[in-house]
């Protein structure tokens, strides 16, 4: 008698085998290497032993640089104010309209991420390096850089409002970073542009918002960072952002990958626009990026 | 016995799982996912190699003649790139077979499946490779 799953159990190992040889194809390409390209499949192996004690330097991998990494952490649910309730309202984010229906500043114009969203929007490579009383982070993705100072300074305590001596907000705000031990570096923002939202479902964010950021080296080739955000004109506790993970980039280099006001409009006028929006449609995008 | 059965849903169904599109940048809830419409023997027009996706322009004749222009896009350039693409991959004049989940509206505008070339090759999208977090090594879609 024909076994009744022999069908069944042959087609996953077909599907499998395929998958396999796909793979091989991939890593198995002869084509000549340049210095200069960044090859996602060339990734580090291993976790590569210990983590360097207070080293973050070199450059990183995220999840959606084909590097391997593991999915990230997504936001959770917030409790919002009932001022944050009437701004978040206002939002309408990409996932749920689409490109034609959504009003998310930078899927429509380009506009900047600002912090939080350069770190958990987009992310693909970032290179960190440090000078004596500073720490710069270099995100791939828009070609933009932060500026951590490590110098022992405190927060601004007046950015925005109508002091004379008070500060201009920043997209990626003002920043503070100190070694909490050997492998973890903790950087504090606040003074951050409110135009920008804090989350790509459309969460806002005030001047005084106050961003933490735990950056864990686990080992020599993985890194992983934790956000929060405690902001009490919009939310009632501290707010979990999410969690990255990178991987060790072997060459330790990236490619270009930016968001072109140009040929945004173009795709919005040709491809985004004409298909137009469904919010009431459940969204079948899942987490994304990186190895669940 | 039931346990061996068991097995083999969860196999599939994980398999399904694995295949069923998500798009990086946005949504799909604009795109009618039941079913490619098929564009057979169409005549690209442009690839236009830009972000946040490129775009497909492609003129096809239905059967009574008529020559519809459409648009379609696919995943990012850096995660195409992944899969192979390049921005020669298709230029003005080629005719192919384009699949592609049209929008809901009916324009002739959708998501990017796949192409079949005249010699009989095929390249797919990124939607669950590359730009789903860079798989593209281990999760390309045949």
């Amino acid at each position: 008698m024909r076994n009744p799953y022999t069908g069944a159990i042959a087609g996953v190992v077909g599907v499998l085998l395929l998958s396999a040889l796909a793979a091989g194809q991939n890593t198995q390409n002869n084509a000549p290497r340049s210095p200069w390209r960044y090859y996602p499949a060339d990734r580090a192996i291993g976790d590569g032993g210990p983590a360097p004690k207070r080293d973050l330097s070199g450059t990183w991998a995220g999840p959606a640089s084909g590097s391997g990494a593991p999915r990230q952490k997504p936001e959770i649910v917030p409790p919002l104010t009932d001022l944050g309730k009437q701004l978040f309202a206002r939002n309408k984010p990409l996932g749920k309209f689409s490109p034609g229906g959504t009003n998310d500043p930078h899927s429509r114009y380009c506009d900047p991420f600002g912090l939080p969203q350069n770190m958990t929007q987009e992310i693909r490579g970032m290179t960190i390096t440090t000078t004596p009383n500073r720490t710069f982070i270099l995100l791939q993705y828009m070609d933009l850089w932060r500026e951590i100072w490590t110098d022992g300074r405190s927060l601004p305590d007046k950015v925005g409002g109508r002091d004379k001596d008070a500060l201009d907000p920043k997209y990626n705000g003002y920043s503070i970073g100190r070694w909490e031990d050997d492998y973890t570096f903790v950087v504090e923002t606040t003074g951050l542009a409110p135009e920008t939202w804090a989350t790509k479902s459309g969460y806002p964010h005030s001047v005084e918002a106050h961003v933490v950021e735990r950056f864990h080296r686990d080992t020599k080739n993985d890194l992983t960072l934790s956000l929060t955000m405690t902001d009490p004109k919009f939310y009632t506790s501290p707010f979990f952002l999410g969690e990255v993970h990178f991987r060790w980039i072997p060459n330790q280099q990236l490619d270009d990958f930016t968001c072109i006001p140009s040929e945004q409009q173009l795709y919005l006028k040709e491809m985004g626009d004409p298909a137009g929006s469904d919010p009431n449609e459940t969204n079948p995008q899942g987490v994304r990026g990186g190895r669940p | 016995m039931k346990t061996k059965f068991l097995i083999v849903v969860v196999l599939l169904a994980g398999l399904a799982a694995i295949d069923t599109p998500s798009f990086a940048h946005h949504g799909a809830a604009a795109f009618d996912m039941t079913k490619p419409v098929v564009l057979k023997n169409a005549t690209v027009t442009e690839f236009l190699w830009i972000n946040p996706h490129p775009l497909i322009k492609a003129d096809y004749k239905d059967e009574q003649g008529n020559v519809q222009h459409w648009t379609m896009e696919m995943g990012s350039t850096v995660s195409a790139q992944l899969i192979g693409w390049t921005r020669t991959t298709l230029s003005f004049g080629d005719v192919v077979t384009l699949y592609v989940w049209q929008a809901k509206t009916k324009a002739p505008v959708g998501r990017f499946n796949k192409v079949e070339f005249s010699d009989g090759t095929t390249m797919r999208d990124t939607q669950t490779g590359a730009d789903d977090g860079g798989r593209a090594d281990t999760d390309v879609r045949q």
